[in-house]
């Protein structure tokens, strides 16, 4: 399903955190929203979900502007993932998937066939089927991360918006989540996600988003965007980009300083 | 798309074997038992008191429209009593249920947060203004005076997110100031110092049919809210950017269920005055019978309250016979042990 962003501002008064963005995601594209600390990152996901109220512009899910829907009826087509999400401790993983039915369950219908398949294939997709009857509280940081996109699975989207899904992950876990979300685009899904690890941006997305206090710096794909002036601007640090010798993806790292060089010459 | 990959992978027999709701013998049981004991309770209560009356006679007076002496003890005094009890218990233990989910906190209840002593101000108040005021402008005072107390609870402490600790203290520092306004309203006027230590501790003595029908027009409505609000509360107990992205407008809910918080409360008030802990027991118990799901436990919850409270009048009716204590003595004496484990051993 199209996403279109059409002229977004969003702050809470004073200056705009968004500040007049436009830009389109086609179903099924994988996106991911990178770009310094207070660049907008978060807020653009919020704005694009519902959650925060734009000053001004309009996001289109298909063709109508998300306002005019009622909440709920968002919520069925898109989900969205905040960071690192404090509630349900006292939940096991099944019964957070089956909370992600809310949008679809009337107020006193009661559990459909629809509902339960919803909820099977959700802790299916997010690989925590096995931890299905475990508390929530009792897992670990990226068994407890997969289940709550098992809850924004059980909406069945076909949008799926995350904030900084692989933030307090080990290696391991980041691309466990990254394999997971990768996997439920190529199935169709269109799937937006922020990202700090700019080697995660580069390996898994389609398309690469960078913002800058508020604004689009650039916008394509990973092996045209990714590039070290580009990427100098975004973040203010000097940046090299290699390319990974396996698949030819785009690595980008903070270039070395003199001193750290001596510091590892030191220790040789 | 996804959703069509799913029902096919499923319809090749993945069904889930087992159901969501843990609506399984135990908790069928604890239900039943629960109004088992209600049960018996209401019997008792009707039965026993400063006269004892035999089943017959307890039957007689509840169907039979005569002069008897068993019927008005039943009819005027006993029944309308029990049936206010279980009132103020299952409006309590349902706003505290709400006020648990809504808050996030397993501390919070109607009293801890204030309101009660909020809807007891508007009530002394009313009556201090003029003693002579019928029940049911008691009741509109109250219900008024518990929306007012959750309205200054939602402005001091919802103005942007909200941690529980802050919600803690502002419900501590509003539940001192009106109960020190209440308690210096009702000793600076004179008229009415033997019934209002019975409003003080939270008691059902002189409950009759008037403060029945003053209440019911608020607290049938309230009730209706409140059972359909539990698949909202689920949504806001993962916290309000998750409940948000799920379709649940946070603030917009979180006003509605403080408002029928205040309204629940302020009928439990207008007929048992300061009743304490029962919110706080109650929606924990109903957790522990039938799991996280609010949609079972809110009605659960609701029946244990009555229960509690229906037992605690009986208790507070038969103890020092012929007199009688405050029944909120009871209901304080059963929750403030559990208060105290729960900061113990969960808080």
């Amino acid at each position: 399903m199209k996403l279109t962003i059409r002229d977004l501002a969003l702050g809470y008064g004073g200056r705009p955190a968004v500040d007049g963005v436009s830009f389109e995601i086609g179903g099924g594209e994988m996106v991911a929203i990178v770009g310094p600390n207070g660049s907008g990152k978060s807020t653009l996901l919020r704005g694009m979900s519902r959650l925060q109220k734009p000053e001004r512009g309009q996001v289109l899910l298909g063709e109508t502007d998300i306002r005019s829907m009622s909440p709920r009826a968002v919520a069925r087509q898109l989900a969205i993932l905040p960071q690192s999400p404090d509630g349900g401790l006292d939940l096991t993983v099944r019964e957070l998937a089956w909370r992600g039915r809310y949008p679809h369950q009337g107020i006193l219908q009661r559990a459909r066939r629809v509902d339960f398949e919803a909820v099977e294939w959700a802790l299916e997709a997010a690989d925590v089927e096995y931890l299905s009857e475990r508390g929530l509280a009792s897992l670990s940081g990226g068994e407890r991360q997969r289940a709550w996109i098992a809850l924004a699975l059980a909406q069945q989207p076909r949008v799926l918006l995350l904030d900084e899904p692989t933030t307090f992950l080990d290696i391991q876990h980041q691309l466990e989540v990254m394999r997971l979300l990768r996997r439920l685009n190529r199935e169709g899904m269109t799937v937006v996600v922020v990202l700090h690890d700019l080697v995660l941006a580069g390996r898994f997305a389609d398309r690469v988003i960078a913002l800058r206090q508020g604004r689009i710096e650039f916008d394509g794909a990973p092996r045209e965007v990714l590039l070290p002036e580009a990427l100098e601007r975004v973040f203010g640090v000097p940046m090299m980009v290699l390319s990974d010798p396996e698949t030819g993806l785009p690595v980008p790292l903070p270039r070395g300083m003199r001193h750290e060089q001596r510091a590892v010459s030191n220790e040789q | 798309m996804a959703g069509m990959a799913a029902s096919s992978r499923l319809d090749s027999g993945a069904i889930p074997r087992r159901p969501l709701f843990r609506t399984g013998r135990r908790q069928l049981a604890a239900v039943v038992i629960a109004l088992a004991v209600l049960a018996v309770v209401g019997y008792l209560s009707l039965a026993y008191g400063s006269v004892n009356l035999t089943p017959t006679e307890v039957w007689r007076g509840l169907t039979e429209d005569s002069d008897s002496f068993a019927r008005s003890v039943v009819w005027q005094i006993r029944y309308p009593r029990l049936l206010d009890g279980m009132i103020v218990g299952a409006a309590l233990a349902v706003s505290g249920n709400l006020l648990q989910g809504v808050t996030r906190n397993p501390l919070a209840d109607p009293t801890i947060l204030g309101i009660t002593a909020a809807a007891g101000l508007a009530s002394a108040t009313a009556i201090v203004i003029n003693p002579q005021v019928p029940q049911w402008g008691i009741a509109m005072a109250c219900v008024g005076g518990g929306l007012l107390g959750a309205g200054v609870l939602f402005v001091i402490a919802w103005r942007g997110a909200v941690s529980p600790v802050r919600l803690a203290l502002a419900g501590v520092a509003l539940s001192a100031f009106f109960g020190a306004a209440v308690v210096g309203l009702l000793s600076s006027s004179r008229t009415f110092l033997q019934t209002s230590l019975g409003f003080l501790a939270g008691g059902l003595y002189g409950s009759e049919w008037t403060d029945l029908r003053a209440g019911l027009p608020y607290v049938v409505p309230a009730f209706g809210a409140a059972l359909l609000l539990g698949g909202r509360l689920n949504a806001l107990a993962l916290g309000d950017e998750v409940a948000a992205g799920l379709g649940v407008l946070t603030d917009r809910t979180r006003l509605f269920i403080l408002g029928v918080c205040g309204v629940l409360t302020g009928v439990a008030v207008s007929m048992a005055g300061l009743v304490s802990f029962v919110g706080l027991v109650c929606p924990h118990l109903a957790r522990f019978s039938v799991g996280n799901d609010n949609r079972y436990m809110i009605p659960v919850s609701a029946l244990y309250g009555a229960v509690l409270v229906a037992a605690a009048d009986l208790v507070a009716r038969l103890v020092i016979e012929p007199s009688e204590i405050p029944m909120g003595i009871i209901t304080a004496g059963v929750g403030a042990p559990f208060l105290l484990y729960q900061v113990k051993f969960r808080g």
